[in-house]
């Protein structure tokens, strides 16, 4: 019983740990390269707002958020606002992110908006 | 004939480091500077490596400066980076809602010492002229600018640059195009074009990660004859005469 108990553990942090390395990760990348605009909290109130005349979206809307698929997150972060219909003050973050980055920034910007929504398995499109 | 050749070359080649008197300009980089700044590259390659960094990179000095500038600079140093070199390191977050200041800014700020005055060494003339003699010869990234020339003739009005730096590009986020117009945390650009050679600005401005592979300037894809406009813009910019920022 105990043995089991122990394989069950295991398998459970095996199951954890890969995709928490994965979210240190996407938070890294996003604390470098979006923060500037998005803000430390992901509110749409980076350090460069006051020198835009179009707000970086708040990633925390969760009403906002949920309105949108994951294709056109992905899309918004690797091609830039235009690619969405959306503004140009997205930059287009394909030539610095690899694909597994950029997914998995996808996933950060979840957990920022949709954390409920994520722990209830709902699926995103 | 040939020994005098060879004595030429050698003479060209070594003359920056006797150029100052006492310390050469090769000994104060490594002496004085080293400590800051990168002189041996590479790039930092991960971002755990961008975010250590402390100073901006010298290693290509001389594929990336204007000579005058250089010189003029290391006696009368002023800031670039209105954000500092890594602005993680120098932005307050928005207060919460319930805990809102008085002023009830909406949004992160800069605080502490990139509020004030650069503080950095200052070089006299003869020691400038050393140093920036050393740099000049910095130039590991040769391949990068050989085949990038500036077209003189895809002019643009100050009033059409900023259209493309602002409307078109959005590049106004994070740079300054007058002291204290536009984003904190590029490098201000009203001063690009006497800083910065033609040709790196064409080849940064198409990749900045050929240049510094981790860095939080996206890839434009500024189209070709725009990165021309662009950088004719940055040129007539910098010959107005803007203050000198802090
Ligand atoms: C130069 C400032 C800037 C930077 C840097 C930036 N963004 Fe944005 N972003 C914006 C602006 C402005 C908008 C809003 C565009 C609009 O509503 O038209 C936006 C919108 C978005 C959206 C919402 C798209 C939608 O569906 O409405 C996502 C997702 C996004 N950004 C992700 C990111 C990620 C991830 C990064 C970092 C890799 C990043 N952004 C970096 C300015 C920026
Ligand atoms: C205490 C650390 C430190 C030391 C020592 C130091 N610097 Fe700097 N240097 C900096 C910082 C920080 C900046 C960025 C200033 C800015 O962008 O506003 C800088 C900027 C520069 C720049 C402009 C670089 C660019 O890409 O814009 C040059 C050139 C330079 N330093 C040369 C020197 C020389 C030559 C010495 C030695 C005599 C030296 N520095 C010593 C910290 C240092
Ligand atoms: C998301 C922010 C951001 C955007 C948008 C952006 N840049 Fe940059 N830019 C930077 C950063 C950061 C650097 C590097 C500063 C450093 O070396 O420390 C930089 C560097 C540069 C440099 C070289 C400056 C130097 O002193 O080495 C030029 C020129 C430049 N950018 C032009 C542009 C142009 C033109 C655009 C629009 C097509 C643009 N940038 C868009 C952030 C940005």
């Amino acid at each position: 019983m105990r043995l089991i108990k122990l394989m069950f553990a295991v398998a459970m942090l095996m199951f954890i740990a890969s995709p928490a390395i994965h979210a240190e990760e996407a938070y890294l990348n996003y604390k470098s390269y979006c923060m500037q605009c998005h803000g430390m909290h992901g509110k749409g109130d980076g350090v460069n707002v006051p020198a835009m005349n179009i707000l970086p979206r708040d990633h925390s809307d969760n009403k906002y958020m949920m309105s949108r698929s994951n294709t056109e997150i992905y899309k918004a972060i690797k091609f830039g606002g235009p690619a969405i219909n959306k503004s140009v003050k997205m930059p287009a973050w394909g030539d610095t992110f690899t694909e597994e980055e950029l997914t998995q920034l996808v996933g950060h910007i979840r957990s920022l908006c949709c954390e409920k929504e994520l722990v209830r398995g709902v699926n995103f499109r | 004939m040939k020994r005098f050749l060879l004595f030429a070359v050698v003479a060209v080649f070594i003359s920056p480091a006797f150029a100052g008197a006492g310390e050469s300009g090769t000994e104060i980089l490594k002496n004085r500077c080293a400590s800051c700044h990168d002189l041996k590259g590479p790039a930092p390659q991960t971002i755990r490596q961008l975010w250590k960094r402390d100073a901006p990179d010298l290693f290509y000095a001389g594929n990336k400066f204007r000579r005058e500038w250089l010189v003029a600079w290391l006696q009368k140093p002023v800031r670039i980076r209105p954000a500092g070199v890594n602005y993680l390191r120098n932005i307050n977050s928005t207060p919460p809602e319930n805990q809102k200041t008085k002023s009830g800014r909406k949004f992160d700020v800069l605080y502490g010492k990139v509020l004030k005055p650069l503080k950095h060494a200052t070089l006299n003339k003869a020691e400038a002229m050393a140093v920036t003699d050393a740099l000049m010869e910095l130039k590991p990234h040769y391949d990068l600018v050989a085949n990038v020339k500036l077209d003189t003739t895809k002019k643009v009005t100050l009033d059409q640059g900023e259209v493309l730096i602002d409307k078109v590009y959005g590049c106004q986020s994070c740079h300054q195009i007058e002291p204290g117009y536009g984003g904190y945390t590029g490098a201000e650009l009203y001063t690009a074009g006497r800083r910065l050679q033609p040709e790196y600005m064409l080849s940064y401005i198409k990749r900045p990660r050929s240049w510094d592979p981790k860095i939080w300037m996206p890839n434009g894809h500024v189209k070709p004859a725009d990165l021309q406009k662009i950088v004719n813009y940055l040129i007539l910019l910098s010959k107005e005469d803007f203050d000198a920022s802090n």
